[in-house]
């Protein structure tokens, strides 16, 4: 890629991915696959698969993290200030829409029977996420350890999730030290 | 109300930098919030996550600007997304500069692994809250099994799964069975 790509156009791609985005995680590769790469040129399907692994292990949304990294492969800092802005725009006016009318939406009885089966869906998309972390996270005892202790003090405890975090990454780093240090002797 | 905004600030942007493993990482902290601010009861955020999810958008986004909506109105909704991907916006650049070496650091790489196992965690004790707050009836707990059995079949495109479950509830309305 020789000539610079315009700022205007990485926010509007990633306006257009926004706009077509549903459901969380790995939904927005085949899209981006489809506009940045097919359409754009923009990056290689190698580039969009490393971003994805990358997204996946950094904190934050996976969609937001994919776009700031193909942001700043075009355009460095003002290309990923540029993808991030893209990709909130249209939830963030779709959602105050939305919020606006809630209320007087959840009245009408044929919604409350909506939103009964709805939040019982999600139940099941919270359980399919769940397996998909799993998958890639629970691998040996150590982290078994860490995800029991984490789903107990959460539920049971109602410990909060940031002392979670930093307790089972004090946990997880000392175990991987430890393993090290036998490992060398 | 500039103490609300500047909590609502900083609440967010932790978010942001303890979440991971994507929009749904974000529900126990939003739980959490609950708990300790008040900003919106428990109802409030199992609707926000039942709209954020058949709403376009990344669900982690919509559900931020809709607990910020709740919180404080239009301005809540956009700083509480603005703060929940300023720590994207540094980590990636970070990591971009560091030429994607960082995955391969000890350290680092000690961290992640500690870290998905807990995001894993977290996220299953939402789910039981879910199921604590939702099934309550046997017509419930009879569409949650078939969801579950479908589940291994269908794999994942929410929208099925949305569409059929609200079909379900009207069908019930109309023929009149009781469910809460």
């Amino acid at each position: 890629m020789s000539e610079k790509v315009a700022l205007k156009d990485i926010y509007f791609e990633f306006l257009l991915l926004g706009i077509q985005l549903l459901g969380g995680g790995y939904v927005i590769v085949p899209l981006m696959q489809k506009s940045i790469i097919e359409k754009r040129h923009w990056i290689t399907s190698e580039e969009l698969t490393n971003f994805y692994a990358l997204s996946q292990s950094i904190p934050g949304i996976i969609a937001v993290n994919i776009s700031a990294f193909t942001g700043y492969k075009l355009r460095k800092k003002s290309g990923t200030l540029a993808a991030l802005l893209g990709i909130i725009t249209s939830p963030v006016i779709t959602i105050i829409i939305i919020a606006c009318i809630v209320d007087k939406l959840l009245q009408i009885s044929y919604i409350q029977s909506v939103f009964w089966g709805v939040r019982i869906a999600v139940i099941i998309l919270i359980y399919l996420s769940i397996k998909e972390m799993w998958l890639s996270s629970i691998k040996d005892i150590t982290s078994w350890i860490i995800f029991t202790f984490a789903c107990i003090a959460s539920f049971f405890l109602k410990i909060s999730p940031v002392v979670i975090i930093i307790l089972s990454v004090m946990f997880g780093v000392l175990v991987k030290y430890i393993q090290k240090r036998k490992n060398k002797c | 109300m500039l103490n609300t905004l500047f909590y609502l600030i900083y609440e967010f942007f932790k978010i942001g930098f303890f979440s991971v493993g994507g929009g749904y990482a974000t529900m126990p902290f939003l739980y959490q919030l609950i708990h300790d601010y008040g900003w919106y009861t428990t109802d409030e955020l199992t609707n926000m996550i039942a709209i954020s999810m058949i709403t376009p958008g990344p669900v982690g986004v919509n559900m931020a600007t809709f607990a910020g909506f709740k919180t404080l109105g239009i301005i809540g909704s956009v700083l509480a997304t603005i703060a929940l991907i300023i720590p994207s916006f540094f980590f990636v650049i970070l990591i971009s500069k560091l030429l994607y070496k960082f995955n391969e650091n000890f350290w680092v790489k000690s961290v992640l692994y500690s870290l998905k196992p807990a995001g894993c965690g977290l996220l299953t004790a939402v789910g039981l809250g879910f199921i604590r707050d939702n099934i309550k009836c046997f017509p419930a707990v009879c569409l949650l099994l078939f969801l579950f059995i479908i589940s291994f079949k269908f794999k994942k495109n929410p929208l099925y799964y949305f569409l059929f479950a609200a079909i379900i509830g009207i069908l019930l309305q109309i023929i009149g069975i009781k469910f809460v």
